[in-house]
């Protein structure tokens, strides 16, 4: 099948201001849409730039605004978005500075991460058999949606409030506290909730929900942010 | 701030989401509403302060295109009262965030049933006066 990938350009070398240009690909169904952002970049313009590293939905690199929609190019196929003839529009996630054409600047997004100290903290000696600490199967359970998030940043700059606001921590670092608020063995819960319920923490959190839609990994991301706001509220993690 | 205001309201426009426009809804509603607030204040005090403008703009009220502002003043508050109603439920219950698609759903009908008479009464009443009075 044969359609349009319709691209927001930006060289800062070049360019003021991002503009579109659009390239008919041929494709199969069963393509994702980065193998039509490869076909482009190898066979039709190289001047192309796009971040992706392993290609299979593992990296997070290639988080990118498809359709209108943050979603993995690796992860997206062609037939689930565009029929024959069709145009997809790709362009960069918003709320973070773009470097060149579909590569943005990620560090402003790291440093919303490092600040919710993502980490196992625990100053209790270890274990007489020094090795790890245990906990149980349902104290494992209790955040093992929020392990699988590849930081990848399309929750983050899928939300309103990070548009508006860039100091707000985002949804992903949330993500990443709420892994080691509600883990058994983690210390340094009340660390953390000071930190989110700082002015930029979790209260600038409107439940837009598209931090949830735009998860690769299928994270309730919504629901995180939401069980963090609980155990601020009530003083109690559980 | 990594973007500015109008990047953001242009891509708030722009952003494909079912959530999301439910949230744009809830954020333009919820600015008539105040804007209507503001007018509504400002137009009562001048009852006190300047009554000649205060009867100036009774009498712009009653026209016809204030009539559809104020069904439209009515939809916006339905809303947005269903809808702030269905966050704040979730706020308290994260535990049912997993079916907010259901509670989205049932937002957007709750507002509509709620609508119908609404709209309904209101243009009658509104319809019925300017048969009596008529157009000014």
């Amino acid at each position: 099948m044969k359609i349009n990938l319709k691209i927001k350009r930006f060289n800062p070398e070049t360019d003021k201001k991002p503009h579109w240009e659009t390239y008919a690909v041929e494709v199969e169904p069963t393509d994702r849409v980065l193998d039509a952002l490869h076909d482009v970049k190898w066979n039709q313009d190289g001047t192309l730039a796009l971040r992706r590293s392993c290609a299979h939905g593992v990296c997070g690199s290639d988080a990118m605004r498809i359709n209108g929609r943050n979603m993995l190019a690796c992860k997206v196929l062609i037939q689930n978005i565009a029929k024959d003839g069709d145009t997809i529009t790709v362009e960069p996630i918003l709320g973070l500075p773009v470097v060149k054409d579909l590569i943005v600047d990620m560090e402003p997004f790291f440093a919303h991460y490092r600040a919710v100290m993502p980490y196992l903290v625990n100053n209790d000696p270890l274990p007489a058999n020094g090795r790890e600490r245990l906990q149980s199967p349902a104290d494992r359970e209790r955040y093992d949606d929020t392990t699988k998030c590849i930081l990848c940043a399309a929750c983050t700059t899928s939300c309103p409030s990070f548009w508006a606001r860039g100091e707000y921590v985002g949804p992903a670092a949330i993500v990443q506290a709420h892994r080691f608020i509600f883990d058994s063995r983690d210390q340094a819960a009340q660390q953390r909730l000071e930190i989110l319920s700082a002015q930029d923490g979790v209260w600038r959190c409107r439940t837009a929900f598209n931090c949830t839609e735009a998860c690769p990994r299928g994270i309730q991301v919504t629901k995180a942010i939401g069980e963090v706001k609980e155990a601020l509220r009530t003083g109690v993690i559980r | 701030m990594f973007t500015p205001l109008i990047t953001t309201a242009r891509e708030s426009l722009r952003y494909r989401g079912s959530g999301h426009v439910l949230w744009l809804l809830h954020r333009v509603t919820g600015l008539g509403v105040v804007i209507f607030l503001g007018t509504h204040i400002f137009g009562m005090s001048m009852a006190t302060f300047n009554p000649p403008l205060h009867e100036a703009m009774l009498a712009v009220y009653k026209t016809p295109l204030f009539s559809v502002g104020e069904i439209v003043l009515a939809a916006c508050l339905i809303f947005h009262a269903v809808n702030g109603t269905r966050i704040a439920i979730l706020e308290l219950r994260p535990a049912l965030w997993d079916k907010q698609a259901v509670a989205t759903r049932w937002s957007v009908i709750i507002t509509l049933i709620l609508l119908a008479p609404t709209i309904a009464v209101m243009a009658f009443k509104s319809i019925s006066y300017y048969v009596t009075h008529g157009l000014k």
